[in-house]
């Protein structure tokens, strides 16, 4: 009887080996050290913040689309990948946090299911995520719905303008071309964003 | 699905009224195991007897093994399985403190609940005992935070300290497993003493 017990959970053992069984990974941030963090005004990236950076071409960004797919193929940020949010939290996220030099953005629609995700990869450890504050409607409210109104702009409100309308631009110009073009686009564009960098700015 | 309690949004009183019937039945099976005689537990320590070894680990390589497999079949996320927090030294200090208090009492904290439920005065000295320790931890925890909040390493699994995946722990714990019951076994018969149990 012993032996035959012994056989079956042995047997057992050898069967869950044999399964590709996923990895549970947990936190490893105290839960009040974790709250700080994410309360910390350090994690949000303003909509002015991502838009310079997109307009940039600054390749040390990643931004993450964390609304459902068909709501990324209708409009996204230029250079976004699209990972729906609950596809993000039941994977790993080393997948996309795992080179810490790249600062990865998430956003949504707004800062609801962004800032879950944020706690998920800080609990993980992962000290490269951060969101986009307030989400592509914010991105929508302040970038591309942007007009000065006033008489007398300043030198700051310039640049900031200017910045607001070629993110504007861009995120038109890509979102109007198809699915298959948008990514041959985005590169070519931060290829000649870096050419034009310098001078005077 | 499961667990169940998230699955079907078990309310409170729900939630306490499951824990309390599963305290039942597990109570049941540990007084119906022998598990409320001091002797039959401690005789692990001794090596004469080493039931708690065997059912113990048994039933947690069931519930492993359960538990895995109901997982890979999408039947339990086991994601949502509640596990306790490692905290290195809290976990060394409360290992040592729980072990000597096991082997001087003759019981645990779960064995002596059951053994006091069928009228055993030492399990009930016992029982009071361990309340009047929780309650001068909980009045001196100031003190002692620093050493109970150090060291904290998360709601980590074995699996994960080790990189590699549940599947192989689970075989290699079966397999530890397998071999401490046969060594077991061996220690029962070279430290075996008179079975005195039928005659108290």
């Amino acid at each position: 009887m012993r032996k035959k017990v012994s056989l079956f959970l042995f047997l057992c053992g050898l069967l869950l080996a044999i399964l590709p069984l996923t990895g549970h990974r947990s936190f490893k941030i105290r839960p009040d050290n974790l709250v700080n963090q994410v309360l910390d005004p350090q994690v949000n990236y303003s909509v002015d913040e991502v838009a310079k950076l997109i307009v940039n071409g600054d390749s040390a960004i990643r931004l993450i689309d964390l609304r459902p797919r068909n709501e990324f193929i209708k409009a996204g940020i230029p250079g976004s990948i699209n990972v729906p949010y609950e596809q993000f939290i039941s994977e790993d996220p080393d997948i996309y946090l795992n080179d810490s030099k790249i600062k990865v953005i998430l956003y949504g629609n707004d800062d609801f299911n962004s800032n879950y995700a944020l706690v998920y990869c800080r609990g993980l450890g992962h000290d490269n995520a951060f969101v986009m504050d307030g989400g592509l409607n914010e991105w929508t409210r302040t970038i591309m719905e942007s007009r000065f109104t006033g008489s007398r702009i300043s030198a700051r409100e310039n640049a900031l303008f200017e910045i607001r309308a070629r993110a504007s631009r861009i995120f038109n110009e890509i979102n109007a071309l198809p699915d298959s073009l948008r990514a041959v686009r985005l590169t070519a564009s931060r290829f000649s964003a870096r050419k034009l960098d310098g001078g005077c700015e | 699905m499961g667990p169940l309690t998230s699955a079907f949004a078990f309310s409170e009183w729900l939630n306490l009224l499951t824990a309390f019937m599963i305290g039942i039945g597990f109570g049941f099976a540990l007084e119906q195991a022998g598990f409320s005689s001091s002797r039959k537990l401690v005789g692990m320590f001794y090596g004469y007897d080493t039931t708690v070894l065997k059912v113990f680990f048994t039933a947690a390589i069931f519930a492993l093994v359960g538990s895995q497999i109901l997982n890979y079949i999408g039947l339990l996320n086991l994601n949502q399985v509640y596990v306790n927090e490692f905290y290195v030294y809290a976990s060394i200090i409360g290992g040592v403190i729980m072990g000597g208090g096991f082997i001087m009492g003759g019981y645990c904290p779960g064995t002596g609940l059951c053994a006091m439920s069928i009228g055993k005065v030492d399990a009930a000295v016992f029982i009071a005992g361990g309340l009047a320790g929780a309650f001068l931890f909980a009045e001196t925890f100031p003190m002692i935070q620093g050493i109970a909040d150090s060291g904290y390493r998360g709601a980590v699994r074995i699996n994960e300290i080790f990189g590699i995946s549940p599947g192989l722990f689970s075989f290699l714990l079966i397999t530890a497993a397998i071999v401490m019951f046969w060594l077991a076994e061996k220690a029962e018969v070279r430290f075996a003493r008179p079975e005195i149990t039928n005659e108290l």
